[in-house]
């Protein structure tokens, strides 16, 4: 398997600055996005993506081009980061959770009811368990392959489908008057 | 999973879109054909079940946000990359060394108090404080 990693990898680990430029340029993006759609907090994800490349950086000498794509192990470790921080929150209970979705006062806006809809997709997601959520992030925002998923989840892609399906089927449930609201604009956008 | 060119049936290709959503660009590359050949003969019923999947998207599309500015962030790993490469002071090394050598110091002074006195060092003693005088010279 080529790993488009393997060059910069071995040339970082060997202290070479532009090559660990690359990684962070090529990586850092999609590390954040995953962090924050698992954490839902910007702070917590920058400091996950961190850690993932401060392990990166510890790693890179050691690293043997193997069974799984260096990109693979990436977010495997970053999945695994979230996982830890997710367990720490459900030990200690964060008082204020759930007061940013608390309703505000009704506006005609446009822009303030995306933002209402958007944050109760939010807390939709949130309330799925974690592979749930990790399975949907990997394939519908970061748009991987069901092998490249599974991969990064270690599981196989039979479990991928049915984690995708449980999750999405759960969003329909939770999110059944977000969707209305989506309908309804949409046909109203037709009849005008 | 399907092999590569059997025929889909309802089910599976509503398990599919149940799963990976209305783009059928995002399902699994081996079930994309049978996909498309069961669209053709059943558009009605395959458009019904991709609404109800593109309904799923459209929520999730709502959340779709940049990541942002992440230059400091960058600047931050970049810098912690240099850390990692330079090379390291190793307290441990550092604490053994200096543990050998108070031993090997130890062990040659106790050495020297132990071992009976020689002849030789009173020849160099007496040959020091007992210099020769005028009268010797003379």
């Amino acid at each position: 398997m080529l790993d488009p990693d393997e060059d910069d990898v071995r040339k970082a680990a060997a202290g070479d600055a532009l090559a660990a430029g690359a990684l962070v340029r090529r990586h850092l993006p999609r590390m954040v996005g995953l962090a924050r759609r698992m954490l839902n907090d910007a702070a917590e994800a920058e400091d996950v993506a961190q850690e993932v490349f401060l392990r990166v950086w510890k790693e890179a000498p050691k690293w043997r081009p193997g069974a799984a794509k260096f990109e693979t192990w990436m977010h495997r470790v970053a999945l695994n980061l979230c996982y830890d921080r997710l367990r720490r929150r459900r030990e200690t209970p964060d008082p204020d959770a759930g007061l940013a979705v608390a309703d505000g006062a009704p506006s005609a806006n446009a822009a303030w009811l995306e933002r209402q809809r958007a944050s109760k997709v939010h807390v939709a997601l949130g309330a799925l368990p974690e592979r749930q959520r990790a399975a949907i992030t990997l394939v519908h925002f970061e748009e991987r392959t069901n092998i490249e998923a599974a991969e990064m989840l270690e599981v196989s892609v039979d479990a991928l489908e049915s984690l995708l399906a449980r999750g999405r089927r759960s969003l329909k449930a939770a999110l059944a008057d977000v969707i209305e609201d989506l309908i309804g604009d949409a046909d109203g956008a037709a009849r005008s | 999973m399907k092999a590569r060119g059997q025929k889909m049936d309802s089910a599976r290709f509503q398990s599919l879109a149940e799963a990976f959503g209305a783009d059928c660009g995002r399902w699994p590359a081996s079930d994309r054909e049978a996909a498309a050949a069961y669209t053709l003969e059943h558009p009605e019923q395959a458009n019904a079940i991709l609404l109800e999947a593109r309904k799923i998207d459209a929520a999730l599309d709502l959340t779709r946000a940049d990541v942002g500015d992440l230059s400091l962030l960058t600047a931050r790993i970049l810098s912690s990359a240099k850390k990692a490469n330079r090379p390291v002071f190793d307290y441990r090394a550092a604490l053994a060394m200096a543990a050998c050598a108070v031993f090997g110091v130890l062990i040659g002074y106790g050495g020297g108090m132990l071992a009976p006195p020689s002849d030789v060092d009173e020849f160099y003693f007496a040959s020091a404080f007992e210099a020769p005088t005028l009268e010797d010279e003379g």
